[in-house]
C-alpha cells in the first residue's frame, strides 16, 4: 500500500513521462529537419563529367581515325567513345524499364521522339528488353572543321538481348548489324543524330597463332603433340581455404603444398579466381601479381595449371556482362603466353546458377564468355566445370573439353559416364570428385576416413582402367570454411571441411594412398 | 460383335493416340516466310506473312535502327500476319526479325527499308566556322544533311548543290552525299568580307549562310604625332597615330585590333599608351611632360608587327618663379606662375617645396597650382626649429630661398 500511495512515484512518473515527451518532440523535429536536408544534391544540378566506368566497358577499338575532315583530337576522340557508350546505357535502359530517363542528354530532339515513341509502344504491350552490346569496331568517316559534328561506323556490333512480355521471357537473341552513326555536340553533350542500322559486314577471320601447347585432338587432350592424362587436385591453401588470394597469401606455404603435389606423382592443380576479390573490370595490381606468383611456382614444380574464373559471380544479367569481359579479358591477356595452363575454365558449376539467375542469362553469358577468352587468349583451352555428369552435355561443342562434377553414388559412375561419352567426342575431365569423411558429432551416419579411402580406390581403379582424367577434391582438410560456400548450417559446414586427403593437422588420411592410383 | 467393337476401339484408340503424338510436331514445324521482298520504301505499310498454322501464338522480334519491339501476329486460314508498327516501318535501315515461338527462335530473317525519296527533302547544315580569315588556305565548312520527310538520311550518292556568291563571283558545285552528309569546303578569297552560301537538294533549298571572311594578320605600319604646341607644360595632350594597318593581301585590319604604343623617355622611364583601330587607324594619347624631354615612340600590334620609331621634343617653359613670404614667414605663396605667353599656367601644375635646415633636407612637400598660385603653409607644429631655407620648383625651373627665421613657440 506504501509503495502504491507513495507521492515520490508520481513524481518520478510525471518526471520521466516529462522527459519522454521531451525526447520524442525532439527526435520528431530533428527527424523532419534531416528529411528537409535530404534530396538533390547541389552538385547535382552542375553538369559535371560523369563516369562510365563500372557500368558499362563493352570493347571499343578504333580502326582508324584517319578521314577527309579536321584531324581527331585523342582527348574528342575519348569523348565521343565515352558519350556514345552512354548513349547504349540509356538506351538498353530505356528499352528494360520503358522510361525515357537521360534521353535527353544523349539524343538530339528528332532522334529522341522517334526513340520515345519506341518506348511508349513497348510500354503499352509491356515488352522490355534487357541488353547489351559486346564490340564495337567503329571507324571514323568524318569529323567537321568546327568540331561539331562526326560520323563513324561502328562496325559488326555484337548485341544480345532477352525479350520479355508480361515478365515472361519470349526470345533470346544475338545478333550482329553494323551502324552508321552521326553524333553532333551540343551543350557539350556529344547527341545522336542519325543511327542507321546496316548489314554486318563479313567477320575476319582471326589469324591462329600456333603458340598452343595443349591441344585437343579427338577425346585427347595433348601437351605438345603428345597424350596427356591430366591427374589433378583442386588447390586451396589449408588455411585460406576459398580466400587463396588474400591477405593469408604466402609464397612458402604454396610452395610447400606444391611440392607435396608433385611428390604424390599429380601434375595438374585446379585454383580458382574469385571474381569481386579480384576488382571486377578493374583488377588491382597486386592481385595479378600473387596469380602469377601461384603459377611460376606451379611451373617450377612442373605442375599444369586449370584456372577456374569467375568465382562467386552471380549475376549474369546482360547490363553487367561488359564489365566481366574486361575481367576476363585483362587476366587472360595477360596470362595467354603462360606455358603451363592448360585450361581456363570459364565459372565453377554455372548450371546451378539455372534457376536463379535464370538460364536464358547464364548460358548466353557462358557462350559468349567463351568466346571472349578465346579471342582475348587463343592459346589456351576452354572448359566449364559443371557441377554433375548430366550437365556436361551443356554448350558441349562449344567448350574444348567437357568438365563435370562428380560427387555421386562411385558404382554409378560408369553407367553415367557412359550416357555423356555418348553425347560427346570431346576430351572428358571429372574437375571435382571427393567423399566428406565427415563422421562425428554433427553427423553420427556421416563416412569414416577409411570409406573415403575406399572411395578413392575405387575410383581410382575405374579411371586406371579408362585412362581418364581426373582433378579430386580435395588437398586438405580445411579448419575454416567461408559461409559464402556452404552457408551457415554446421552440419553442411562440417561435411564440407572434410573433403581433403590431409587433415587439418596435417597428416595424410587414409585416402593419401589413393590421391594417384 | 464384342471382338469387333474391342478391335474397333482400339484402332480409334492407336489413331487418336498417333494423331495427338504427331500434332504438335506439326504445328511448329512448317512455318515458312511467304513475303519474299527484301527491300521496302519507308512509310509503306510493312507486311510480313508467314505460312503455317500454330495455335501458340508465334511472335515477331524486331531489330531495327533505333528501336527493338516485339509483335503479335493475326493468323488467318493457316497465314500468319505480321504489320509493322508505323514507327518502324518509317525508319529507313537494315531489319533483323527473329520468330520466336514457345521461346525458340524459330526463323530468322532480314529486309532492307530505303529512305523516302518521294517525300519532301529536308535539308538540315551547319556552317563551321563561321567566319575565317582571308586567304592562306583558310577555309570553312559548310555539312548537309539531307533527309526525307521521315528524317532518314538519304541514301548514299544523292545530289546536293552548294552555291556561294563572293562579290562578284557565284559559284556552283554538285557533291554527292557519302556516310549520311554532303559537305563542301568553302575557301577564304584574299578580300575581307562576306561569303554567302546554300545549299539544295532536289526542290529544296536552304537559307542563305554567311561566312565572314575577316582581314588577316596586320603588316608593320607608321606612325605620326599631332600637338598643340611644343612645349612641356605638363597639360597639353600629344595624339599619336598609325597609318592605316593592312594585312599582306591589302585588307584593312579588323576594327578593335590593339596597337601597343611604347615611349620611352631621355631619363630612361618607359610609359606605355594603347588604341585599337578604327578603320585600321589606332590613336592614343599621351600628356605632355612639364619639363624639357624627348620622347622616342615605337609602335606593336603585339607579336605580329611594329611601326617606326618616332622622336618626339618637348620644349622647356623655364618660368620666373616668384614668390612671397607671409609676416610669420610661415605660409609661402608662390606664383603669379606664367607660362610660355605669358599666360597663367592651368590649374593642378605641380609645384614642389624643399625644405631644408643647415642645408639638409628635412621634406618635400607638393601642391597642385590653382589660377596660377601654390601655397604652402610651414606649420609650427611640425617645424619647430628657428631657422630654415627653401627650394621651390617648377615646371622644369627651380628658385633657392635663403634662409628665413622662425620664432618657435
Amino acid at each position: 500500500m506504501i509503495v502504491i500511495n507513495n507521492k515520490n512515484n508520481y513524481r518520478s512518473i510525471l518526471i520521466i513521462s516529462f522527459i519522454a515527451i521531451n525526447v520524442l518532440v525532439l527526435f520528431g523535429i530533428s527527424e523532419i529537419l534531416g528529411y528537409l536536408n535530404s534530396g538533390a544534391d547541389r552538385s547535382s544540378m552542375l553538369h559535371l563529367e560523369k563516369e562510365t566506368s563500372n557500368t558499362y566497358l563493352p570493347k571499343v577499338t578504333w580502326e582508324t581515325l584517319k578521314n577527309q575532315g579536321r584531324t581527331m583530337e585523342a582527348q574528342t576522340i575519348r569523348k565521343i567513345e565515352e558519350h556514345y557508350l552512354f548513349s547504349y546505357v540509356i538506351k538498353n535502359n530505356a528499352l528494360k524499364n520503358n522510361i525515357n530517363d537521360g534521353i535527353e542528354d544523349y539524343f538530339t530532339e528528332s532522334t529522341r521522339r522517334q526513340l520515345e515513341q519506341v518506348i511508349s509502344y513497348n510500354k503499352t504491350r509491356k515488352i522490355s528488353i534487357r541488353s547489351t552490346t559486346i564490340e564495337h569496331h567503329a571507324s571514323l568517316d568524318f569529323y567537321s572543321e568546327d568540331g561539331q559534328q562526326v560520323v563513324f561506323t561502328d562496325k559488326n556490333v555484337v548485341e544480345f538481348q532477352n525479350i520479355y512480355q508480361d515478365n515472361k521471357l519470349i526470345a533470346s537473341v544475338r545478333d550482329t548489324a553494323n551502324y552508321k552513326v552521326l553524333m553532333l555536340l551540343e551543350d557539350g553533350f556529344w547527341r545522336i543524330r542519325h543511327y542507321v542500322r546496316m548489314q554486318k559486314e563479313k567477320s575476319l577471320v582471326a589469324v591462329e597463332l600456333n603458340k598452343k601447347i595443349y591441344t585437343v585432338k579427338g577425346n585427347e587432350i595433348l601437351k605438345n603433340g603428345v597424350p596427356y592424362i591430366i591427374k589433378g587436385i583442386n588447390y586451396y591453401p589449408k588455411n585460406s581455404a576459398w580466400d587463396m588470394f588474400g591477405n593469408k597469401f604466402n609464397r612458402d606455404t604454396i610452395a610447400a603444398d606444391f611440392e607435396i603435389i608433385t611428390k604424390a606423382k599429380l601434375n595438374t592443380i585446379r585454383i580458382f579466381v574469385p571474381y569481386e576479390e579480384f576488382g571486377k573490370a578493374e583488377i588491382p595490381q597486386e592481385k595479378l601479381d600473387k596469380l602469377k606468383i601461384v603459377l611460376d611456382l606451379a611451373e617450377e614444380k612442373k605442375l599444369a595449371v586449370i584456372v577456374t574464373l569467375f568465382d562467386f559471380y552471380g549475376d549474369y544479367s546482360p547490363e553487367s556482362w561488359t564489365l566481366t569481359h574486361r575481367h576476363a579479358e585483362k587476366i587472360v591477356t595477360i596470362f595467354k603466353d603462360c606455358k603451363n595452363i592448360i585450361a581456363w575454365d570459364i565459372k565453377n558449376e554455372p548450371d546451378l546458377d539455372f534457376q536463379l539467375h535464370g538460364e536464358q542469362n547464364v548460358k548466353p553469358w557462358l557462350e559468349q564468355m567463351i568466346v571472349t577468352v578465346k579471342k582475348f587468349d587463343p592459346n589456351h583451352l576452354v572448359t566449364v566445370g559443371y557441377s554433375n555428369i548430366e550437365s556436361g552435355e551443356i554448350l558441349k561443342d562449344k567448350v574444348d573439353f567437357v568438365s563435370y562434377h562428380y560427387y555421386e553414388d562411385s558404382s554409378l559412375f560408369e553407367d553415367k559416364l557412359a550416357v555423356l561419352e555418348k553425347a560427346t567426342k570431346k576430351p572428358l575431365v571429372v574437375q571435382e570428385f571427393g567423399l566428406s569423411s565427415n563422421r562425428g558429432l554433427w553427423s553420427w551416419f556421416g563416412n569414416s576416413k577409411n570409406v573415403q579411402a575406399n572411395y578413392h580406390k575405387k575410383m581410382q581403379s575405374i579411371f586406371k582402367k579408362k585412362k581418364l582424367a581426373f582433378v579430386s577434391w580435395t588437398l586438405y582438410d580445411f579448419p575454416e570454411v567461408p559461409d559464402k560456400v556452404a552457408g551457415k548450417w554446421p552440419w553442411i559446414k562440417n561435411k564440407q571441411k572434410q573433403f581433403g586427403f590431409i587433415d587439418s593437422e596435417g597428416k595424410k588420411k587414409p585416402s593419401f594412398l589413393y590421391i594417384n592410383n | 460383335m464384342k471382338y469387333k467393337i474391342s478391335i474397333f476401339s482400339f484402332c480409334l484408340f492407336t489413331i487418336l493416340l498417333v494423331s495427338v503424338t504427331l500434332m504438335p510436331k506439326k504445328q511448329t514445324g512448317t512455318i515458312v516466310l511467304i513475303t519474299q521482298q527484301k527491300t521496302f520504301i519507308a512509310g509503306d505499310k510493312i507486311i510480313l506473312d508467314f505460312k503455317g498454322n500454330s495455335s501458340n501464338k508465334p511472335k515477331l522480334f524486331l531489330i531495327h535502327s533505333l528501336g527493338k519491339t516485339l509483335l503479335d501476329g493475326t493468323i488467318k486460314n493457316d497465314k500468319l500476319t505480321f504489320i509493322l508498327p508505323r514507327i518502324y516501318a518509317e525508319k529507313a535501315g537494315h531489319i533483323d526479325w527473329f520468330l520466336a515461338v514457345n521461346g525458340e527462335n524459330k526463323l530468322h530473317g532480314n529486309f532492307e527499308i530505303l529512305p523516302n525519296n518521294g517525300t519532301k527533302t529536308n535539308i538540315e547544315n551547319y556552317l563551321g566556322p563561321p567566319s575565317t580569315l582571308v586567304g592562306d588556305d583558310h577555309f570553312v565548312m559548310y555539312v548537309t544533311i539531307p533527309t526525307d520527310d521521315f528524317d532518314n538520311p538519304k541514301p548514299e550518292n544523292t545530289l546536293v548543290i552548294f552555291r556561294s556568291q563572293f562579290l562578284n563571283a557565284i559559284t556552283t558545285q554538285t557533291v554527292k552525299t557519302k556516310d549520311l552528309i554532303a559537305w563542301k569546303i568553302i575557301k577564304a578569297p584574299t578580300k575581307s568580307g562576306i561569303v554567302l552560301v546554300s545549299a539544295q537538294c532536289n526542290a529544296t533549298i536552304t537559307k542563305e549562310f554567311n561566312a565572314v571572311i575577316f582581314a588577316g594578320i596586320a603588316t608593320n605600319f607608321m606612325i605620326s604625332f599631332i600637338r598643340n604646341h611644343q612645349f612641356a607644360d605638363g597639360n597639353q595632350i600629344t595624339t599619336l597615330k598609325t597609318t592605316i594597318i593592312k594585312d599582306k593581301f591589302g585588307n584593312v585590319v579588323s576594327d578593335g585590333t590593339m596597337v601597343s604604343f611604347i615611349i620611352s623617355t631621355t631619363g630612361g622611364m618607359v610609359l606605355k599608351s594603347f588604341g585599337t583601330t578604327i578603320n585600321g587607324i589606332a590613336t592614343a594619347q599621351i600628356l605632355h611632360p612639364d619639363h624639357q624631354d624627348v620622347y622616342t615612340v615605337k609602335a606593336y600590334v603585339a607579336g605580329i608587327a611594329e611601326s617606326n620609331s618616332i622622336a618626339i621634343n618637348y620644349m622647356p617653359i623655364n618660368p620666373k618663379i616668384e614668390f612671397g613670404f607671409s609676416k610669420d614667414n610661415r605660409t609661402i605663396i608662390v606664383g603669379p606662375l606664367r607660362s610660355f605667353m605669358n599666360q597663367l599656367v592651368p590649374d593642378g601644375i605641380k609645384v614642389s617645396l624643399k625644405v631644408y635646415h643647415h642645408n639638409q633636407l628635412i621634406a618635400t612637400l607638393q601642391e597642385d597650382s590653382e589660377k596660377g598660385y601654390a601655397v604652402f603653409i610651414i606649420s609650427s607644429e611640425y617645424y619647430k626649429e628657428k631657422k630654415y631655407s627653401f627650394e621651390i620648383s617648377t615646371l622644369g625651373s627651380s628658385e633657392k630661398v635663403e634662409e628665413k627665421k622662425y620664432d618657435s613657440n
